[in-house]
């Protein structure tokens, strides 16, 4: 939604909630926010019932920071924890079902170039790990074998959050789950290499232990996607309720799991590398990076 | 009853930190005024889930944040009374 859409005819002003007006008013519109501002300007994200102290809910309110062009983003989503705190903020919100949330932004992103030829639109998939890696996987993979230029957003908590501890792909093996009572018996799916494998042009993974790097990572996938072609990311987003996490220890625990296992890593080919370099050109990001 | 976030003002504004504001999980909940230069709460946004306290005692060494009984909460800013602040508090 872009500020002269969100703005009302001036006589309206005073009998909008203050929310809105504090969005127009003090919103992070038409310029680039950073990280160190956080605090001091209306955000996108409204309150929201997700859980305290939610990983989750901290990476999705960074990445609307990340957001390159929040006013001209649509953001797809569906059943899940995230889409508890994506509806209430100020993106358009397409709640796809649980499955088809790539289906629905291949054809919102064809439909947005055709409708918008003079305006950039940013498509965004943001969903669970449940949603993306099981349910949803072939329209998943298939938006990347297709090449289709948006972003998909995989929120790992490695469980089923929001229906109370199923396992998903993504669970790493031998987990017990409330509903997994013996462990989980298969390794955790390697999403990365299969987006590798489908030609997804920017691939990142990341914790949320640095909201900086959050925020160009996302970022530089909004980008990728723009200009490119596909870019994904998996973002360790722990559920502090199935994984029993007291909420004071939930960044101690995402930055132990980074340690161990899910260290920031990103994958892209040599034109999305190009590209980068050319828009971004003295950033080096400190991350393993696999050029194909 | 439940706690919320509660900002010593006099160690945050001897720091200019603002790394609390950065992590919590809530938007627009830890907020932060340039003027008297240091962060403080929206009560009503606070789920009390204290992550900030972890970053202020831990990463940054401020030690500047206690969870308070929502009830000792005195003159506590709320985003739904006032709105978003205009020119800090
Ligand atoms: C087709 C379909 N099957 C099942 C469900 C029920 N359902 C809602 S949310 C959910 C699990 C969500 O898990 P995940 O996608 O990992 O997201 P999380 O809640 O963990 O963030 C399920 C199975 C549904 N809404 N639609
Ligand atoms: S159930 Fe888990 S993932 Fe869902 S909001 Fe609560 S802590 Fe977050």
């Amino acid at each position: 939604m872009s500020l002269a859409t969100l703005k009302v005819a001036p006589g309206f002003m005073p009998y909008m909630p203050k929310e809105y007006q504090d969005l127009v008013e003090k919103g992070p519109y038409g310029r680039q926010v950073k990280v160190s501002e956080l605090g001091t300007f209306k955000e996108i994200l409204e309150e929201h019932p997700m859980c305290a102290g939610c990983a989750m809910t901290l990476f999705i309110r960074l990445s609307m920071i990340g957001f390159p062009n929040p006013e001209h983003t649509i953001i797809l989503g569906t059943a899940g924890c995230g889409r508890l705190a994506l509806t209430q903020a100020s993106i358009p919100f397409v709640y796809g079902n649980y499955c088809d949330t790539n289906a629905v932004a291949s054809g919102l992103k064809r439909g947005l170039e055709i409708r918008f030829p003079n305006q950039k639109k940013d498509v965004v998939v943001m969903a669970g790990d449940g949603g993306l890696a099981d349910i949803g996987f072939a329209h998943v993979m298939h938006s990347w074998f297709r090449k289709e230029k948006f972003t998909t957003i995989m929120l790992d908590n490695e469980v089923y959050g929001n229906t109370g501890g199923q396992e998903s792909g993504m669970t790493q093996k031998g987990m017990v789950m409330k509903m997994a009572p013996l462990g989980k018996r298969f390794e955790k799916m390697d999403m990365l290499g299969l987006a590798k494998t489908a030609g997804v042009a920017y691939i990142a993974r990341i914790a949320p232990t640095n909201p900086n790097r959050v925020v160009s990572t996302v970022r530089k996938a909004v980008m990728v996607a723009r200009e490119i072609g596909p870019s994904f990311i998996q973002a360790y987003t722990s559920c502090n309720i199935e994984y029993a996490i007291p909420t004071p220890k939930v960044l101690d625990d995402a930055r132990q799991v980074e340690k161990d296992r899910y260290g920031f890593l990103e994958i892209m080919t040599d034109e999305a590398k190009a590209y980068l370099e050319q828009i971004e050109p003295k950033k080096g990001a400190k991350a393993k990076e696999v050029a194909e | 009853m439940y706690a919320v976030a509660q900002v010593d003002i006099s160690i945050c504004s001897a720091t200019s930190c603002r790394l609390c504001t950065q992590y919590c999980p809530e938007a627009n909940t830890i907020l932060y005024d340039n003027k008297r230069k240091t962060a403080y709460i929206a009560v009503d946004r606070c789920k009390g889930c204290e992550l900030c306290v972890g970053i202020c005692d831990n990463i940054a060494k401020h030690r500047a944040i206690k969870m308070v009984p929502v009830t000792d909460v005195h003159d506590g800013f709320e985003m739904s009374k006032y709105g978003f602040p205009r020119n800090g508090r």
